[in-house]
């Protein structure tokens, strides 16, 4: 028989460094960074800087987190965003509309992550296999219609989509990531379909018999990591001007998923927050700026973040274990 | 040769203080084949786990063929020739069955590879012995489920077993295969003088084929004694039942006699292949119908049946008036029916969910204000009333709700039924893993549901608890209604007889008015 002692509702040392560790570990980084190269770190252009690299992939970050608590995973969202970019450019060059464009990735990103979500639950397939096709099938078919090459615009109304600066300083790019983690913060938190995600995410039988459609809800987290995908696809083909069909988008999928965990979403799904994930989108870019300005190789950077994505999930297994 | 191939003598065990079993004495002759029996809980599991050397007893004293061990350990009474078979079947699918046969040992040729050829010999010398043909080289898999069991038992035999321990191994068995099973039995007992101990909730069986018989009762020995008519016995099937039973007197009452109102659910000739056959009945409003039978005679099937968890093959439901046939367990709720599943932890714990939150993944849309945003002062006044009606003991409601006791978890994950005001409740299992106390409170709890008009269906293998709640219960057997009973004749022995496949005369049908313990 278990009988744990009801434990009250004070804020124990132990429960403030469990949900607010990433948090420490951020400043704690600022700190140090600014310790050793000053204000050269510690500047608003700096900063800009750092959000604006990991803004694209830490978008798809919060549409991955969703997915991930859910209990399934993306592995195709580089090349479906590559994808959805190059179909909207390509709207855009004919049509002379940015709106157009947007629409465009909207609904050809969601529908795409719709069929993503369909295969998994109705097909009774995982996730990681279906999207690892998804990622060839998506590649591929751009490769081959781009004849391996890109696709560009020269639409100014577009550009200024990613690149204009809101009061002179603030890229619209840094703007629409805060915008997503707040837009997925409050969906997670605050809506009905966000607390069926982290309850099929723990225990799909019991969820299903509380008289939940869990195969809507795995398809719904889906359809929202599309609509992120969306977003970031117009913000990178919108910022570049072009895509390439090649070298665009690659790594993202991992790169989301580092940022996810390293935030505390864990694999086996039902745990995570978007808070933390932004959290570790900053981590993500922290690392690499910090290396660089301290004079690191390039070439190391990504050993660093290796090692930061196997420390993050052995703290916070550490600290559920106890 | 020693008179006894198995001697334990006054066998102590306790788990917690609590005793489990109290100076067993169990003894089994070589050649015997000796059914153990008793009801759930009795004891017979840890008994027979001590023999096996897996849980070790307090005090007592285990010979095997006249050689009196000191220390038991899996490998110990392994090698003493002790096999235990369980119930799920500890078989390889994927392997052969000769590599199955000497799994872990396999046999080596001089080059150290494996050699084939000395292993489907030897298997296939020891088929013949046991007069079976069983191709040593088939895919586990393709073979019929008794032809699995035949696997295990020749592994015990390869392993010189003098002593094999069956644990209920017919009941996913259908009547040819445990025919076959029991000739195997017989045969080995007879011809090689192995003993055979039978545990097994199928009196039918037992009656039939074994030669002697151990009953166990809250770990007890409560009666031993043959079976075969040719050494004078007089015991049938239904002395065994009323043995497991005993004489014990219900405790607190909690059955409050009430007026029932229209019937709410009529089912129709239900049909689930392979689990349920042929089923009808029909719920009154406030009524509880308590539907028992043994492990894996379709009560489980039947009620997720109904609630729209696995498909129905046919039959009809028909819910308040309405003909209602749920695909899904979301159409069950919207049909008004709510569903409390059995295996807390695997099919109704919601493990990184709060304790409010738990109470409230049912009628989450009725937490939310006008703008589809989730209001936490309504999802705390549905926890509120929840803990309230069923005087759950919660501290915080943002704790986990792996932080309370198995009865308190139980008690989460009825009440949250109660938000959507169900017309019929389907409980299976209400009060497993659940303590005593906790238990009365929760039938306390299915009571008062039932004076407001739910209708409640419960299912349960405990004859007692059904008794000591239901106003009738239906008893199934091998997927079928094999009887159905009124308050009046709920006792344990009309259950147990009943759900060992036997049958109620007219005048051996046994009522509550003169039983004199109810």
């Amino acid at each position: 028989m278990q009988s744990k002692q009801l434990s009250t509702n004070r804020m124990t040392p132990k429960k403030f460094l469990d949900q607010y560790s990433i948090m420490l570990i951020t400043v704690l980084m600022i700190v140090i960074a600014t310790i050793l190269q000053g204000t050269t770190f510690l500047s608003l252009s700096n900063f800009v800087n750092i959000v604006r690299n990991n803004s694209v992939v830490g978008i798809i970050a919060f549409g991955m987190s969703l997915v991930i608590i859910s209990g399934n995973i993306d592995l195709s969202v580089g090349a479906q965003m590559v994808l959805v970019a190059s179909l909207t450019l390509d709207v855009v060059n004919r049509t002379g509309s940015a709106f157009l464009g947007v629409l465009t990735a909207f609904a050809f990103s969601c529908t795409l992550s719709l069929i993503t979500g369909l295969i998994v639950t109705k097909g009774r397939v995982p996730s990681f296999i279906v999207t690892l096709g998804l990622q060839y099938i998506y590649r591929s078919i751009l490769i081959y219609t781009l004849n391996g090459g890109g696709i560009t615009t020269r639409n100014e109304s577009y550009a200024m989509i990613s690149s204009y600066n809101l009061f002179g300083w603030l890229p619209l790019q840094i703007v629409y990531f805060f915008v997503m983690a707040a837009v997925f913060f409050f969906l997670s938190k605050y809506t009905v379909l966000g607390r069926h995600i982290y309850a099929v995410g723990s225990n799909e039988k019991a969820t299903r018999l509380s008289g939940i459609k869990t195969d809507r809800i795995k398809i719904l987290a889906f359809i929202l990591l599309g609509a992120a995908i969306a977003v970031a696809a117009v913000a990178e083909s919108s910022r570049m001007g072009s895509i390439n069909s090649t070298s665009s988008g690659t790594g993202y999928e991992l790169n989301a998923i580092a940022m996810a965990v390293i935030g505390g979403v864990a694999m086996e799904g039902g745990k995570g927050k978007i808070t933390n994930t932004m959290f570790g989108a900053f981590i993500f870019g922290l690392i690499n700026n910090i290396l660089t300005l301290v004079g690191v190789n390039t070439r190391l950077v990504n050993a660093f973040k290796g090692a930061i994505i196997i420390i993050a999930v052995l703290l916070q297994r550490k600290s559920r274990e106890r | 040769m020693a008179e006894y191939a198995l001697k334990m003598s006054k066998i102590i065990k306790t788990y917690g203080g609590i005793p489990v079993l109290k100076e067993v004495d169990f003894a089994v002759k070589p050649g015997e084949i000796h059914a153990l029996v008793g009801e759930n809980g009795a004891g017979k599991t840890t008994l027979m786990n001590i023999l096996g050397g897996v849980v070790l007893m307090d005090s007592g004293e285990v010979e095997v063929l006249g050689e009196k061990l000191s220390h038991l350990s899996p490998g110990i009474m392994q090698e003493k020739g002790v096999a235990f078979i369980h119930q799920e079947l500890n078989v390889v699918n994927d392997l052969t069955v000769y590599e199955n046969l000497f799994l872990g040992r396999e046999l080596r040729t001089r080059l150290g590879t494996v050699d084939v050829k000395a292993m489907c010999r030897e298997a296939e010398r020891v088929f013949s012995g046991m007069q079976v043909d069983v191709d040593p080289k088939a895919l586990v898999e393709s073979l019929e489920t008794s032809t699995k069991q035949i696997v295990e038992i020749a592994r015990s035999l390869l392993l010189n077993a003098k002593i094999i321990i069956m644990d209920e191994p017919t009941t996913s068995l259908n009547q040819n295969e445990i025919d076959q099973v029991f000739s195997l039995m017989t045969n080995l007992a007879r011809d090689h003088g192995v003993s055979i101990i039978f545990i097994s909730h199928k009196l039918g069986e037992v009656v039939q084929f074994c030669d002697h018989y151990t009953v166990l009762r809250n770990g007890e020995k409560v009666s031993e004694g043959p079976l075969r008519p040719e050494d004078g016995t007089q015991v049938d099937q239904a002395d065994i039942a009323r043995m497991m039973v005993g004489q014990d007197v219900l405790s607190v009452e909690v059955y409050v006699a009430r007026r029932l109102g229209e019937a709410v659910l009529d089912v129709n000739g239900l049909h689930i292949n392979g689990h349920v056959r042929d089923v009808s009945f029909s719920l009154r409003g406030g009524e509880v119908l308590g539907i028992t039978g043994l492990l894996g005679d379709g009560k489980e099937h039947l009620v997720r049946g109904l609630f729209g968890d696995i498909p129905i093959d046919s039959g009809s439901i028909v819910l308040n008036g309405k003909p209602c046939s749920p695909r899904h367990p979301a159409q069950g709720k919207g049909a008004g029916l709510g569903f409390l599943p059995s295996n807390r932890k695997e099919n109704a714990i919601i493990k990184d969910l709060s304790i409010q939150s738990n109470i409230t993944i049912v009628s989450l849309e009725d937490c939310c204000t006008a703008g589809h945003v989730l209001s936490g002062k309504l999802e705390r006044g549905m926890a509120d009333k929840a803990k309230q009606d069923f005087s759950i003991k919660i501290a915080d409601f943002g704790n986990a709700i792996t932080s309370l006791s198995g009865g308190n978890q139980q008690k989460v994950v009825l009440s949250k039924w109660l938000s959507m005001s169900p017309s019929v409740l389907l409980l299976s299992n209400p009060t497993q893993g659940v303590d005593v106390g906790a238990k009365n409170e929760i039938y306390a709890q299915i009571m008062k549901l039932a004076e407001q008009g739910v209708g409640v269906i419960i299912t349960s293998g405990e004859a007692k608890e059904i008794i000591k709640i239901c106003d009738r219960a239906l008893v199934m057997y091998h997927g079928s209604v094999r009887g159905e009973l009124d308050r009046d004749e709920l006792t344990e022995e009309n259950i147990m007889i009943l759900s060992t496949g036997g049958e109620l005369g007219k005048n051996d049908r046994s009522t509550a008015v003169c039983n004199p313990n109810s």
